[in-house]
C-alpha cells in the first residue's frame, strides 16, 4: 500500500520536474529567437515583458517542484548488488555490461510484446489438441502425463529413432524453452520440422533440400506444399496421447518411406506424374508404405 | 602458351546477378561463379589476350511454369543467325538427377512424343548422384552452344 | 500455365546499362595508417563508440589473401595485379577477387588517394581458373584484425602475418596494427573523400591516416 502510494507521488514530481524544464527551454528558445515582426513597434519592451513573464512561469514551476519533492518521502537506498560500483569502475575492459544489457532490455520488451499477444490469440482459439484448453479435468489429468516429459526422455526417444536410419538424420533443438523442436533431413530429398510438446506432435513443415527451414513458412514447391499437408493428415492418424513413443515412431517410419518421392512411381497408375496436377506420388499408405497420387490413393 | 584455351562466359535470366565462366584447357574444365563485376573484369583482361573472333550465342525465348516445372523454349542465334531451338526444363523441386530422371523423361516425353529417345546430357552421366546446382545447367547450354557452333546451318535438337 | 512474355534484358544490356549510368562501384578512396600493438586498444574503443556495426560487439575477420599478376604478354603495359581473399573463420563464404589499379595520390588538395578497383564474389574453382589464365603467384599472406562500419565508410584494423609452414602459428609481419578507411564508389564522386578526411581527423590523436605513396616508401628503402 505504501509502495503505491510512492510510485504516484513519484509520478506528480517527476511531471513536474518535466514542466520546469520545458519552460526552461522555452526560455532559452524566445531568448535565441530574438525580437520578432509581431512585436511591433515598440519591440523591446514587450520583448522584455514576454521574458519577464516566461521567468515567473518558471519560478512558480520550480515551486512546484519543490513542494512536490519535499513531499516524498526520503528513499531507503535501493539494493542495486554489485552494480551500484558501476559509476566506480573506470577501467573499460572490465565493464562490457553495455551490450549485454541492451541484448537483456530488448529481451525482456520481446518477451512482454510476445506474451500479450500469445494471450490474446490463445484465449480467442480453443485449441483441442493442445494443453492449454484441454477442457475437463479428468483428460486433462491423463494427458499431462505426455504433455508433460522431461526433456531427456524425449531426447532419448528421439536419438534411438535417428540411430536406426542411415539416410535420415534428426537433430534436436529447443528455441521455445523445453518444448523439443525436431529437424529431420531425408537423404537429399527433404527436409523437414516437427515441433513437439512433451512427446506429442503438434506441427510438421516439410520443405526441399535446399530450401531453409522454419516452423512457419511454406515451401515454395507444391510437391512438398502436397507432402506437408499429407504429413498433417498423417500426424493426426498416429496420434495417440496413451503411446506417444509408439506415435513419433510410426510417423518417422512414414515419413522416411519418402526417400524415393521421386524415383519411385505410383503403385496404383503406374505413372511418374499424374496428369492433371503434375505431381508425383506424393501420399504414402499409412500400413503398407506404398507411393499413391493423391488422386490415385482411393 | 601452348595449347590454346577458351575462355566461356554465360548469363541466365534464371540467376540474373551471376556470370558463369568456363575455361576449357585441355581436356579439363574449370568453372567459376561470380558476381555482375566479372564481366568489367573479363573486358579488362582481354587486353591481355590474342583473342579469337568471338562469337556470340543466346538461346531467348519465351518461358512457362507448370507445377514444379519449369520449361523455356529457347531460339538459338549466332550472330544474327538462327540456328535452332533449345528446349530446357527443369523440375525444381529434386536436387538429384539420378533420384529424379524417370520422372524427367517422363515430362518430356508427353512434350515432344512418346517415340522420342531421351537419354541423361553428357554432362551429367557422371554427376548423377551429385546434387545439382545451378552451373549443371550451364554445362549443358555450353555443350549444345558448343555442338551448334560445330554445325553449319540447321540442326534439329 | 503462365508465361513471363516479356523481352528479357540480356546481361550485356544491363551492364552496359549501368557502365552509361554510372553505378558500378569501382573507385576506391583510401586513406592508410598504423598503430603499435601497444596502443590499438584505445583505438579500438574508440572506433567502437563511433561506428555503426558495434550493437553485437566488434566484427572480427581472418582471411587469406593471395596476390596473383598477370604480366602483358607483348611486354606493353604493366602486369596486371589480381588478388584473391578467402575467409579462414568462414569457410563457406566465396572468395572475393579483387583488381586494384595503379593509386592516384593527385595533389595536396585532394583528400585521399584514388585507385581503381574492381570487387567480385567468386565461387567455384577460382584459384585454378587464374593459374590456367596465366596468371602467376607473387605472395601471400594473411590478415587479421576488426571491422567497423561507419556510413559507407570501412574502417579495418588488422595485423598482417606471414602464411606459416606445417602447422606453426603464423608470425606477425611487425609490431604494429594496419589502419586502413576505404570507400568504394562509382566515378566522380569526390565528395565522399571530405567525408574521409573529417572521420580521420576525429581519430587524429590516436592514429595518423593518411594518404601512403608506396613508390616513394620503396624509394626511401633503397636510400
Amino acid at each position: 500500500m505504501n509502495q503505491a502510494i510512492n510510485v504516484e507521488q513519484l509520478n506528480s514530481a517527476l511531471t513536474s520536474l518535466r514542466t520546469v524544464r520545458s519552460s526552461v527551454s522555452l526560455v532559452f528558445e524566445t531568448l535565441s529567437n530574438g525580437l520578432r515582426a509581431d512585436h511591433g513597434e515598440d519591440g523591446k519592451d514587450k520583448f522584455l515583458m514576454e521574458l519577464q513573464e516566461l521567468l515567473n512561469i518558471v519560478s512558480n514551476n520550480l515551486r512546484d517542484l519543490e513542494q512536490t519533492v519535499n513531499g516524498l518521502p526520503i528513499p531507503v537506498p535501493f539494493n542495486l548488488g554489485n552494480t551500484t560500483y558501476l559509476s566506480q569502475e573506470t577501467t573499460q575492459d572490465r565493464q562490457a555490461l553495455y551490450t549485454q544489457l541492451v541484448n537483456s532490455y530488448k529481451w525482456t520488451d520481446k518477451i512482454h510484446e510476445y506474451s500479450s499477444y500469445a494471450h490474446t490469440l490463445l484465449s480467442q482459439n480453443s485449441l483441442k489438441r493442445s494443453y492449454i484448453n484441454s477442457g475437463s479435468t479428468k483428460r486433462r489429468g491423463k494427458l499431462q502425463s505426455n504433455h508433460n516429459v522431461a526433456p531427456l526422455q524425449v531426447d532419448n526417444v528421439i536419438n534411438n529413432i535417428d540411430r536406426s536410419y542411415n539416410d535420415m538424420k534428426i537433430t534436436i533443438s529447443r528455441p521455445f524453452a523445453s518444448n523439443a523442436v525436431v529437424s529431420i533431413n531425408l537423404s537429399h530429398v527433404l527436409k523437414a520440422v516437427v515441433a513437439f510438446k512433451g512427446l506429442l506432435m503438434e506441427w510438421v513443415m516439410v520443405k526441399g533440400y535446399g530450401e531453409t527451414l522454419d516452423l512457419w513458412t511454406e515451401s515454395r514447391h507444391h510437391v512438398f506444399k502436397k507432402v506437408t499437408e499429407n504429413a498433417h493428415a498423417a500426424m493426426l492418424h498416429f496420434y495417440s496421447p496413451t503411446l506417444p513413443e509408439l506415435a513419433v515412431r510410426s510417423f518417422m517410419t512414414w515419413l522416411h518411406s519418402y526417400v524415393n518421392l521421386f524415383s519411385d512411381p505410383c503403385k496404383r497408375c503406374g505413372c511418374h506424374l499424374h496428369h492433371t496436377s503434375l505431381l508425383p506420388p506424393a501420399w504414402r499408405d499409412f500400413r503398407t508404405l506404398e507411393p499413391f497420387h493423391d488422386e490415385c490413393k482411393q | 602458351m601452348g595449347t590454346t584455351k577458351t575462355v566461356h562466359i554465360l548469363h541466365n535470366s534464371e540467376q540474373p546477378a551471376s556470370v558463369f565462366s568456363i575455361l576449357e584447357s585441355g581436356t579439363k574444365n574449370i568453372h567459376v561463379i561470380a558476381d555482375g563485376l566479372f564481366d568489367l573484369l573479363m573486358m579488362k583482361l582481354s587486353q591481355h589476350y590474342t583473342s579469337k573472333k568471338q562469337t556470340k550465342i543466346e538461346s531467348k525465348g519465351p518461358r512457362f511454369e507448370l507445377g514444379d516445372f519449369c520449361v523455356k523454349l529457347g531460339s538459338v542465334t549466332m550472330n544474327q543467325n538462327f540456328k535452332g531451338i533449345l528446349i530446357e526444363v527443369e523440375y525444381r523441386p529434386c536436387v538429384m538427377a539420378n533420384a529424379v530422371w524417370g520422372l524427367l523423361r517422363e515430362f518430356l516425353q508427353g512434350l515432344l512424343g512418346p517415340t522420342v529417345p531421351v537419354q541423361p546430357p553428357q554432362h551429367l552421366m557422371s554427376r548423377m548422384n551429385e546434387i545439382y546446382t545451378p552451373i549443371d545447367t550451364i554445362y549443358q547450354y555450353l555443350e549444345h552452344f558448343s555442338a551448334y557452333r560445330k554445325v553449319t546451318g540447321m540442326r534439329n535438337n | 500455365m503462365s508465361a513471363a512474355n516479356l523481352a528479357p534484358i540480356t546481361a550485356t544490356d544491363s551492364l552496359s546499362q549501368a557502365l552509361k549510368a554510372n553505378i558500378i562501384p569501382n573507385q576506391e578512396y583510401l586513406l592508410q595508417g598504423s598503430v603499435l600493438d601497444s596502443a590499438v586498444e584505445v583505438l579500438l574503443h574508440r572506433l567502437r563508440g563511433l561506428c555503426d556495426n558495434v550493437d553485437a560487439g566488434t566484427e572480427t575477420f581472418d582471411d587469406q589473401e593471395v596476390c596473383f599478376s598477370l604480366r602483358d604478354p607483348n611486354q606493353q603495359a604493366a602486369p596486371l595485379m589480381l588478388r584473391v581473399r578467402k575467409a579462414l573463420d568462414a569457410r563457406d563464404m566465396p572468395f572475393q577477387l579483387r583488381y586494384i589499379g595503379q593509386p592516384d595520390l593527385g595533389d595536396k588538395s585532394r583528400p585521399t588517394v584514388v585507385r581503381s578497383s574492381l570487387d567480385i564474389a567468386c565461387s567455384g574453382m577460382l584459384i585454378e581458373f587464374l593459374n590456367e589464365l596465366g596468371c602467376r603467384i607473387e605472395f601471400e599472406y594473411s590478415v587479421k584484425g576488426y571491422m567497423f562500419r561507419k556510413g559507407r565508410m570501412k574502417i579495418t584494423v588488422s595485423k598482417v602475418f606471414k602464411i606459416s609452414q606445417s602447422s606453426m602459428s603464423p608470425e606477425p609481419i611487425s609490431q604494429s596494427y594496419l589502419v586502413e578507411l576505404s570507400v568504394l564508389a562509382p566515378q566522380g564522386q569526390d565528395a565522399i573523400g571530405e567525408d574521409m578526411r573529417a572521420f580521420a581527423d576525429q581519430l587524429r590523436p590516436l592514429v595518423q591516416l593518411d594518404k601512403i605513396d608506396y613508390k616513394r616508401l620503396g624509394h626511401m628503402s633503397v636510400t
